[in-house]
């Protein structure tokens, strides 16, 4: 039964949540909600970062959890993203406090959810832990600057605020001016406006390994969100010895692989399509839905074709297809509707990114977001706009104001430490959080209800005479959501939807099929079939995949 | 009593030269025959193809009989738990293997192309035995180092020799026709004959008939004809009842499409995995290989066509870059190739072949190596005539039938009475008995020539020259006497191995400076410790310059620590 949104509106209470969770924290209350919820709730610990910490997934739903259709959230997605850790958490904590809501309810007996608070727990703990800076990147230690030498450069806490910021050099040959638009902020000078820079800026550092180059080399690290298999960076910075080299990664990848029930992931993190929905190609690319993918290495193993050496084709799929873009649009619009977020975030492309696996390796419906953005006018600097928004929305203390300071690497130039305060430009103020929550939870159950859904309709038995039963019926999907993604139809990891006829003792199929696939359905369409049987009895008639639940029905022929 | 005494001492005399008298002639059973061992330490033939346990044996043996060669290590276990083996071959008393430049040899990534372990393992066993008899095979263990593993998929070779036909990849379960089922359709030997044939029925619809001038060949009717067979595929029916036979047997991935440098999922390349590394056998090697960067150049053997395989393997190489001088090395060597080895092709992959994504090849390029990848087998070495490839002809001559499964009558569950025959799985792709050797040794010799071309350093003409103040300047050259520079293009541009560090011993060093051009004597110097100084890299065949200003000391020691260029030293005079 599809729920109506609108019965969400009395359901969902403001989230309490005011701060941020450490990773203590967050693992206790992970911990706590499967001990509060037994029956609903579950956690397991896929496996433990370089850092020493787990990675947690929770599965909420009832029954066989595992095989009904399934949506994933994400949190953590990007170490300096801390929101949507809150994002993720928060709305397990939601769906389980709200599980006795009769949709809740409803919606829980049809759809399981997977709930990974924190996929990047070593780098998101910077926060926490002494020094606060901006830390995307995990704890295996690499040789991120390929100097061949580890870790070496570090950055320094230079003014003793427990923040890393920047430091400007006072520099006749510097590539830097103070921005007309707010002096406060540091722009490169621009020789077509005539500008002549006066300041070097760097973070916050000393040039430890004497290179030239400030804190390019800190502890750790390589970035999970740079390390999935599309559009991989090869040597790419913070990239990884390879696509799916770490724990984080592999662990995430291998738990959704191997759930063939997840039909869609939400993240929370640096990509956005919710903002902003995708756009497809004017060019589609030609293959047939379920046939793709079929058969490959078909026992023999002589595969390899060998012939004369053919033009090759790159079909490599690169932007969203048409009937996915649809969808994409629907769910922005939705998810404007709910949250009343106006406008986007910037666009934040990156190689080797969750949000674009999920779509184009994983062929789920994917969707992404930072849950919390400010507005930037098109053609303004971002941190100028940002300095604006702070004082308008009352953010103390967004700027730490230049102060003089002694560098060793500038021992005879004036040199000052400041800068906006590290976090604050990704991540809403604490006391906020409660309400996006309670927003994200309505958004993402409002998500689920739109899932795809399997029914038999105009069933039809004709007694032929002579002991002969035609049957026609037909499967029709009544979601929203497709019972596919369009990437999915292509995808090797993804499975297909099967009818099964299954005719009793005496009972004969004279025309047609006994397993038989069924081609991926839009929402709201139909694929009709028929079969010529002899002999009276019940025949069993099942369609559906793991994604998408399998329904039943018996026909009497009598 | 002299008498007697002289008597017992011919009698002694007599007494110790019998054992060498009996020994010679038992020696003399053999006569050493030019460019092999006559009296090899490991006995070994190579007119047959070796099962794991037979792999382990021959590894076995050749740790044992050369210890001061040859070490044995197991570096990771298949998806069935199967040990991969590793020999590593070098003159241990010359060097530490990890201190020179070394060559990786693997074999039977893909599961019926077995004979790419026959070669390794001729390699290992033939620089083992002519270490001793050989000047070259000598200079080469004492200068290089092989890294050797037979077998990188033994599950699949497991399947091979003692069952069917096994899939191309390893056996992890995986579910090919995604119809939620793992494994459930693969052939079936309806014959119990550990073959999977072809199956032929008697049919009125028929298209085929058999030829008259040999029972064993099924040629198709002409149109105006009637036939009176028609072949139905392997042997095989549907397990499922899904109306399709075969689609999903055991494994059904491809591991040659699981190696992380240009990876991409199945839509794209066929045969492609999760992500890259999916499978434990690949991580075995990528560990090694990751932990031993001494790794210059390598080969990787698969069947068949008759190919000596280059990169790139995807059009315009992806991240890879290969540089004109790179390329006229590559091209170099594998034309020579294509003498060493008659019948065989030097092709570009993505361009002669097909584009393949996440290929071992590839990888391996993108850790700085130079790659060949060999095809092994082509039907121009039946009768060394590429105009004549008919392999019933070759199987009558030669084999005299031995390679085929005469048509026999087999009860099918579906269609009832067919026939089933066919070639073997032995011949078509895999070379018979008779010439696996010449093939090993060629292949071999190929490897051989690669491994001797990877750099070799040598430092040379120190001079001392005296300065004012009672400085001197220490200029020294470094040599590279071989034809693979020390730093691939990819190696440069990607920083993937340090720079080749040379070093000055014996004085305070104030300066370093690498010399740009000796004849304008233009140097730059290196500001940081320039008693280590940077060189990236020395091409082939060509030398490079370096110098120090250095305060005391008489006598000095310069030495080159290359990753993979090996390392050597000099002393002045």
């Amino acid at each position: 039964m599809i729920l109506s949104l609108a019965a969400f509106a009395y359901a969902t209470q403001i989230s309490a949540q005011n701060k941020y969770r450490n990773f203590t924290e967050l693992s206790r209350k992970t911990e706590s909600l499967a001990k509060e919820y037994p029956a609903l709730c579950s956690v397991k610990s896929l496996v433990k970062t370089a850092g020493g910490k787990d990675i947690f997934v929770l599965t909420i739903g009832t029954g066989e959890k595992d095989q009904k259709p399934a949506i994933a959230v994400l949190g953590g997605i990007e170490g300096n993203y801390l929101a949507g850790r809150e994002l993720a958490l928060g709305f397990a904590e939601n769906l389980l406090k709200d599980s006795g809501n009769p949709d809740i309810k409803q919606l829980l007996s049809s759809i399981t959810f997977y709930v990974f608070p924190d996929i990047s727990p070593d780098a998101s703990e910077q926060y926490f832990t002494g020094l606060k800076y901006e830390r995307v990147i995990n704890s295996r230690s690499t040789d991120d600057d390929r100097d061949f030498v580890s870790d070496e450069d570090p950055y320094e806490d230079l003014n003793g605020d427990g923040i890393i910021t920047l430091i400007r050099v006072s520099d006749p040959a510097g590539t830097f001016i103070e921005s007309d638009d707010d002096r406060r902020i540091m722009v490169a000078a621009d020789l077509s406006k005539g500008q002549k820079g006066s300041y070097f800026v760097y973070s916050e550092g000393i040039d430890n390994d004497k290179d030239g180059k400030f804190n390019e080399d800190g502890p750790g690290g390589v970035n999970p969100n740079r390390n999935f298999t599309c559009n991989y960076e090869e040597y790419g910075q913070n990239s990884g010895y390879h696509a799916m080299s770490e724990p984080e990664t592999k662990a995430v990848a291998d738990f959704l692989f191997d759930h063939f029930n997840i039909y869609s992931t939400v993240a929370f993190g640096p990509q956005d399509n919710l903002g902003q929905p995708l756009k497809a190609s004017e060019k589609q690319p030609e293959f047939t839905s379920f046939e793709q993918g079929m058969g490959r290495g078909v026992g023999m193993g002589m595969g390899m074709t060998r012939g004369a050496p053919r033009e090759p084709v790159d079909r490599r799929i690169t932007a969203i297809l048409k009937k996915d873009e649809i969808i994409n649009k629907l769910v922005s619009d939705k998810y404007h509707e709910i949250t009343g977020a106006k406008g986007a975030p910037s666009a934040v492309q990156a190689p080797g990114n969750f949000m674009d696996w999920a779509y184009y390796h994983y062929g789920r419906y994917s969707f992404s977001t930072p849950g919390w953005w400010y507005p930037v006018e098109k053609g303004k600097n971002s941190e100028v706009a940002f300095l604006s928004f702070a004082e308008k929305n009352r953010i103390p203390d967004a700027f730490v104001p230049w102060t003089e300071i002694k560098h060793p690497d500038f021992p005879s130039k004036k040199t000052e430490a400041g800068g906006i305060k590290p976090f604050i430009m990704n991540n809403p103020p604490a006391d906020t959080l409660g309400y996006l929550i309670s927003k994200h939870y309505e958004f993402i159950t409002a998500l689920a209800a739109m899932h795809p859904e399997l029914e038999f309709i105009d069933t039809k038995i004709e007694n032929r005479g002579d002991n002969l039963f035609s049957i026609t019926l037909k499967v029709h999907n009544r979601g929203i959501f497709a019972t596919a993604a369009e990437a999915g139809s292509i995808n090797q990891w993804t499975k297909i939807m099967r009818m099964v006829i299954e005719p009793a003792k005496g009972q004969t199929l004279l025309s047609g099929q006994k397993i038989q696939r069924i081609q991926r359905l839009e929402g709201g369409s139909t694929a009709e079939f028929s079969r010529l049987i002899s002999g009276k009895g019940s025949v069993l008639i099942s369609a559906g995949a793991i994604n998408v639940g399998t329904i039943k029905t018996t026909l009497e022929l009598k | 009593m002299m008498k007697k005494y002289k008597f017992s001492s011919a009698a002694l005399l007599l007494l110790l030269f019998l054992p060498a008298i009996s020994w010679s002639q038992s020696y003399q059973m053999f006569y050493k025959a030019a460019g092999s061992p006559a009296n090899p330490g490991v006995q070994a033939s190579w007119n047959k193809y070796y099962t794991n346990q037979g792999v382990a044996d021959l590894c076995s043996k050749l740790a044992k009989t050369y210890p001061d060669l040859v070490t044995m290590e197991t570096i990771g276990k298949s998806f069935q738990g199967r040990d991969i083996y590793l020999l590593t071959i070098t003159d241990k008393k010359t060097g530490i293997h990890s201190q020179k430049p070394g060559f990786w040899i693997d074999g039977n990534i893909h599961s019926i192309e077995l004979q790419g372990t026959e070669m390794t393992l001729y390699t290992a066993w033939y620089l083992c035995e002519m270490f001793d008899e050989n000047d070259f095979i000598r200079k080469l263990l004492a200068e290089k180092t092989f890294y050797i593993a037979p077998t990188i998929n033994p599950d699949g070779r497991e399947y091979f020799t003692s069952s069917t036909v096994p899939p191309r990849s390893g056996l992890a379960p995986r579910d090919n026709d995604r119809d939620g089922l793992v494994d459930e359709d693969g052939t079936d030997d309806l014959n119990g004959d550990k073959e999977i044939s072809l199956m032929r029925i008697k049919s009125q619809r028929g298209n085929m008939k058999i030829d008259p001038s040999d029972p064993r060949k099924m040629i198709r009717v002409a149109p105006d004809e009637k036939g009176d067979y028609e072949l139905l595929g392997y042997e095989g029916f549907d397990n499922d009842g899904d109306g399709l036979i075969n689609e999903d047997g055991p494994g059904g991935y491809d591991g040659n499409r699981d190696w992380g440098f240009n990876w991409e999922p199945n839509y794209v390349q066929n045969g492609a995995d999760k992500y890259p590394f999916s499978f434990p056998e690949n991580q075995a090697v990528r560990d090694f290989v990751k932990n031993h960067p001494n790794i210059a150049a390598s080969q990787s053997f698969h069947n068949s066509g008759g190919m000596i395989l280059r990169g790139p393997s995807i059009r315009g190489g992806g991240s890879e870059a290969y540089s004109r001088q790179d390329d006229d090395v590559i091209e170099r060597i594998g034309l020579t190739g294509e003498k060493i080895i008659p019948g065989y092709k030097l092709l570009t992959i993505w361009k002669d072949l097909y584009t393949v994504w996440g290929g071992e090849l590839d990888w391996m390029h993108g850790n700085g190596c130079f790659v060949y990848s060999n095809e092994l087998w082509t039907s121009y070495l039946m009768f060394y005539d590429s105009t004549n490839t008919d392999q019933y002809e070759f199987d009558r001559l030669l084999l005299f039938d031995d390679a085929f499964i005469p048509w026999q009558k087999a009860i099918h569950p579906q269609y009832g009475e067919i026939e089933i025959g066919g070639f073997k799985k032995t011949l078509g792709r895999l070379h018979p008995g008779f010439l696996i050797e010449t093939d090993a040794h060629r292949n071999a010799a190929f490897c051989i020539y690669n491994a001797y071309e990877m750099p070799l350093l040598e430092v040379k003409d120190i001079t001392v020259k005296n300065l004012d103040g009672g400085l001197k300047e220490v200029s020294a050259a470094i040599e590279n006497k071989r034809m693979l520079p020390t730093h691939s293009a990819s190696n440069l541009k990607y920083r993937i191995d340090p720079p080749d560090y040379v070093f000055l011993d014996g004085g305070t060093v104030l300066s370093g400076m690498i010399v740009d051009d000796v004849l304008q004597n233009r140097t730059t110097e290196q500001k940081k410790n320039p008693g280590r100084l940077e060189v990236n890299n020395i091409p082939g065949n060509s030398q490079v310059y370096v110098r120090w200003i250095v305060k005391g000391g008489s006598k000095f020691n310069v030495k080159v620590e290359s990753v993979k260029g090996g390392r050597a030293s000099g002393q002045s005079k």
